[in-house]
């Protein structure tokens, strides 16, 4: 099946929704923060508060470092950190890392100790009251459930069976029982939508997103537990054509979101993003 | 081409099909990543169970899985011709209510799922009576598992003909039925051979003819929402967010509630300014005078400004656990607003199911209920109503932990509250064409 082709009028649309998302996040929370990987969706995101507060965010962006990122993601975070004059938080578990956590021993808990408790203890110290992240709807069956506004208790766990009502743009209130709130602003974006938006505001990619001997990263996670697709798309326009036609779920190479069954229903429900 | 986007949400009540036609939706529109695909058949294969493989696709929660129950709303998006379709599960089981309004709160338009051989359920009645409540005008009837009764067509005329009285009585007379399979895909995507004798359009063509995608309505009057007031450099920002209308650059403008005029100096966005923005658009303002702008505010032009009534009447729908009493002191949250309201009157209770209305004026609604207030703001507070403005005829009531309440504005300025409790109680869904009070 052909797919029409998107026009500005539709990126448009759901880039004012997303802008009048973060601000009125940022109208509701005293102290929140980003999450920013440098993968295309969380610099989409960025971008997208860098439009929100004309320019600077008023808040910091986090970057949370597992010490096993492809070192190109390192250069990219630097040097755009920079170039957008953003407060980046590098933030790392050393004491996990020291004890020699690693997903050749146990995946479920290297994703938990280096990403998720690493979080935790940020906004334990930090007591950031929002986060923003960049996770969308189509990335995978257990997002597809979340909330523009999702809060997490004093456990940091995500209660999906139990989510507060939120109607129409009514977004869930701020509330002591909840450690915090992670706000999701490219929620109702598709991937393809997101190349779309790269392609056109010619936002810096991450250079391990194009092809490099016919394979290339549809998805960057941490170097050990992330595979490459074959692929010969070399430039932000290759890539959406390919994706226009690929059937190939975005996170294929993603190593957590197979292995035991459940296990991303799990590693959410424990808070992970 | 340039496709539009419809958010569409599947009603009805529990195993009437609503999770089997949106497996079936995704498959036949070739929307499922083929990977996807061979995970399911995978699992199938251990499970051994093929009856539930389309609803399979969407339930990704284990204890769904187990219990065959649908816990929560999704947004899986599938493509047609026409339309770039975003369809919402809504759970059909009677405790989860919350989570059906909150997906059923994003719908542009409805598809009432009812099963040929069971026929109009409670939740049939109580879900799209809820739509209709929240404002949901489009709605179109799949009359599915036509394969259990051989696809006759004497079944479907007879589910047509119960239908019929049903919608009219919810406000939805004249709604188009479609019987389909969901199971077997036959008139879901593609016109079923095994119904000739159905003339109409398959269900993916008739949503395509029928549901049309929410028009911004630019030719309203202004109606903007301050979210927030920005302090860069030495200006105020005041940052808003475009309801309807036009907003145009060196126009006078009002400040609503409080009643301050100014100029629009400036009308700001990233990297840019603009001459005018439109329904839908997040802007910064700068005004020409200092003015006391702050979240909660209406901006409007001084002809059609938006007002502050001293009351108004709505019509809410209560969820689990809450009740809203006479004289209570709400608090809701109206576009950007929060302000705290009291109850005057509570003039109808209507029973979701069995669309039955309370003799006299009950002094409470309780959980689960749908009625009719009468509403007095404690603070100003600007109100519209629905139909003229939906962002700002739509609210929320806050309880201690969090919704528990949602609310259409029906009528503002109601001088007379027991004129106007006199005439609507009793009047049913003709209150819709109702005089004036």
């Amino acid at each position: 099946m052909t797919v029409p082709s998107i026009d500005d009028t539709y990126l448009d649309a759901l880039e004012k929704r997303s802008i009048a998302i973060i601000r009125e996040a940022r109208a509701q929370f005293k102290n929140p923060a980003a999450l920013w990987s440098t993968g295309k969706d969380s610099t989409a995101t960025i971008w997208l508060c860098k439009k929100a507060f004309f320019g600077k965010l008023p808040f910091p962006v986090i970057h949370l470092d597992t010490g096993v990122k492809f070192p190109e993601i390192y250069q990219f975070r630097d040097t755009l950190a920079r170039e957008w004059d953003l407060q980046l938080i590098v933030a790392k578990n050393e004491e996990a890392m020291k004890r020699g956590v690693s997903p050749q021993k146990d995946r479920l808990e290297c994703c938990t100790l280096l990403k998720t408790q690493t979080l935790k203890d940020l906004l334990v110290k930090e007591k950031y009251d929002a986060l923003f992240l960049a996770i969308r709807r189509d990335e995978h069956g257990i997002r597809a459930k979340e909330r523009y506004y999702s809060p997490r208790d004093d456990n940091f766990r995500w209660n999906y069976e139990n989510q507060p009502a939120e109607m129409w743009d009514l977004y869930v209130k701020p509330s002591e029982d909840f450690s915090h709130m992670r706000v999701h602003p490219i929620l109702h974006w598709t991937e393809l939508n997101v190349w779309q938006y790269v392609q056109r505001e010619n936002l810096p990619i991450n250079p391990l997103y194009f092809a490099k001997d016919g394979k290339r990263y549809r998805s960057l996670g941490c170097q050990p537990c992330t595979v490459p697709i074959e692929s010969n798309a070399s430039t932000i326009d290759e890539i959406v054509k390919e994706l226009e036609i690929s059937k190939i779920p975005e996170r294929a190479g993603r190593a957590q979101d197979k292995e035991k069954a459940y296990m991303m229903q799990k590693l959410r429900s424990l808070g992970y993003m | 081409m340039s496709l539009s986007k419809i958010n569409l949400v599947v009603i009805g009540h529990k195993d009437h099909g609503k999770s089997t036609l949106i497996g079936r939706l995704l498959y036949d529109s070739k929307s499922i990543p083929e990977q996807k695909l061979q995970e399911i058949e995978a699992e199938l294969a251990k499970a051994g169970d093929e009856s539930f493989r389309f609803a399979f696709l969407l339930d990704t929660l284990e204890e769904e899985r187990r219990g065959g129950l649908t816990i929560d709303i999704m947004q899986t998006p599938f493509k047609s011709k026409k339309h770039v379709y975003t369809i919402i599960d809504c759970p059909g089981h009677r405790e989860f209510i919350k989570k059906m309004l909150t997906g059923a709160s994003q719908a542009d338009a409805g598809v009432l799922v009812v099963s040929a051989s069971e026929g109009v359920q409670d939740q049939t009645k109580q879900h799209a009576f809820l739509v209709k409540t929240l404002g949901i005008q489009q709605l179109i009837v799949a009359v599915n598992k036509m394969d259990q009764l051989n696809y006759k067509e004497s079944k479907f005329d007879e589910m047509r003909e119960k239908l019929q009285p049903v919608l009219k009585a919810l406000g939805y007379e004249g709604a188009r039925m479609v019987p389909i399979s969901a199971f077997t895909g036959e008139n879901v995507f593609t016109k079923s051979r095994k119904m000739e004798w159905y003339t109409g359009p398959s269900l993916i063509d008739l949503l395509d003819e029928e549901v049309k995608p929410s028009t911004r309505p630019v030719d309203r009057p202004l109606r903007a929402a301050v979210q927030d007031v920005y302090e860069m450099g030495n200006e105020k920002v005041i940052v808003s967010k475009i309801l309807t209308g036009m907003l145009e650059q060196g126009r006078a403008i009002v400040l609503d509630p409080s009643g301050e005029v100014a100029e629009v100096e400036r009308i700001q966005t990233f990297g840019r300014d603009l001459v005018k923005a439109e329904s839908g658009d997040s802007v910064g303002l700068v005004l020409n005078r200092p003015v006391n702008a702050s979240r909660g505010q209406v901006i409007g032009y001084p002809q059609d400004r938006a007002r502050a009534p001293k009351s108004f009447v709505a019509e809410m729908i209560v969820f689990a656990g809450a009740t809203v009493k006479k004289d209570e002191a709400l608090t809701i949250r109206l576009g950007t607003a929060d302000a705290r309201c009291r109850v005057r009157e509570v003039i109808e209770k209507i029973d979701p199911i069995n669309l039955t209305r309370a003799a006299g004026s009950p002094d409470a609604l309780a959980a689960g209920d749908v009625g009719k207030l009468a509403l007095i703001p404690l603070d100003p507070l600007c109100v519209e109503k629905y139909s003229d403005f939906p962002e700002l005829g739509r609210f929320v009531v806050e309880g201690k932990s969090g919704t528990v309440a949602a609310g259409i504005v029906l009528e503002t300025e109601v001088a007379d509250v027991e004129c106007f409790a006199r005439i609507h109680a009793g009047l049913g869904d003709r209150w819709r064409a109702r005089p004036a009070c």
